[in-house]
């Protein structure tokens, strides 16, 4: 029963999480249906999964979210189409319609069990996945890479024309400035 | 275990369908990331899932910290590109995205 309702808040509020027009609400939203997340795979003995959607979905994500949200401006709003309380509803039900009858269908096909892991969580981690960790360490260096390329200092930027805004960007003292 | 696993798989098929929907319909730039991550989200619990129902929890649990690094990287390249297109073109719309255009 906790299970079930740990999967409708998790739904519930990434539904909303994409309905709600406030980027700020909408961005809360969404470290809530990671918290679920988090305490159903608690739930399922996904200790280290859990941990890492706590600290890293919940925490790190919803921060880049909203940091993004604070730097940008909108002169107008962006106009979402009201169309999508009466279409998303449809949708949905549509598509819980389709998911039940394909999971009807699965029912009798479920995976053969195999036999219980050996090991531990680290040496599964270490010694079978070890090409998906050196993959990993390089998805975070290009991430770093991008970013930092994406805000190199240095160009001239088109949209804050400001020159006391540029000084202080690049440090240098405009002229005719404090004599000592 | 098997009703949990069917569930478990309902329930990421249907965070999944919702970020797709989120994908072919919203024009604001930042919630078309957030369909991204409720997408993410349906992929890491039906890992999660599969490897509860089939004993290999560790595994799965290995393949869902592995899709978490890589949708993080994602998500901060992409709103770093998303403030900086924001600072030229003033909004977060994506239909303002032409330039490219042919």
């Amino acid at each position: 029963m906790l299970h079930l309702l740990l999967l409708i808040g998790l739904v519930a509020f990434s539904i909303l999480a994409i309905l709600i027009r406030d980027l700020l609400k909408s961005a809360i939203s969404l470290a809530v249906a990671s918290v679920f997340l988090a305490v159903l795979f608690f739930e399922m003995n996904a200790v280290y999964a859990g941990v890492f959607e706590v600290s890293v979905v919940a925490g790190l994500i919803t921060v880049l979210f909203i940091t993004a949200i604070a730097l940008t401006r909108s002169d107008v709003d962006v106009v979402e189409s009201r169309s999508h309380l009466i279409v998303f509803p449809l949708f949905f039900l549509v598509l819980a319609v389709i998911d039940i009858l394909v999971m009807k269908r699965l029912l009798g096909r479920i995976p053969a069990m195999v036999n219980p892991e050996s090991g531990t969580f680290a040496e599964v981690l270490w010694n079978q996945r070890t090409f998906d960790l050196v993959g990993q360490i390089g998805v975070i260096f290009a991430g770093v890479l991008s970013v930092l390329a994406l805000f190199r200092p240095g160009e001239k930027d088109p949209g804050h024309e400001s020159p006391t805004g540029d000084a202080a960007l690049t440090g240098r003292q405009p002229r005719g400035g404090s004599h000592e | 275990m098997n009703n949990l696993w069917i569930l478990n798989m309902g329930f990421a098929a249907l965070l999944i369908g919702t970020g797709i929907y989120c994908l072919l319909t919203m024009k604001n730039t930042v919630k078309l990331l957030i369909g991204i991550e409720v997408i993410a989200k349906g992929v890491t619990l039906a890992l999660v899932a599969g490897g509860f129902a089939r004993n290999s929890l560790m595994l799965a649990q290995s393949l869902a910290i592995t899709v978490i690094v890589v949708d993080v990287a994602v998500i901060a390249t992409a709103l770093a590109l998303i403030i900086n297109i924001n600072r030229h073109t003033k909004s977060l719309d994506v239909r303002k995205l032409t330039k490219l255009k042919g």
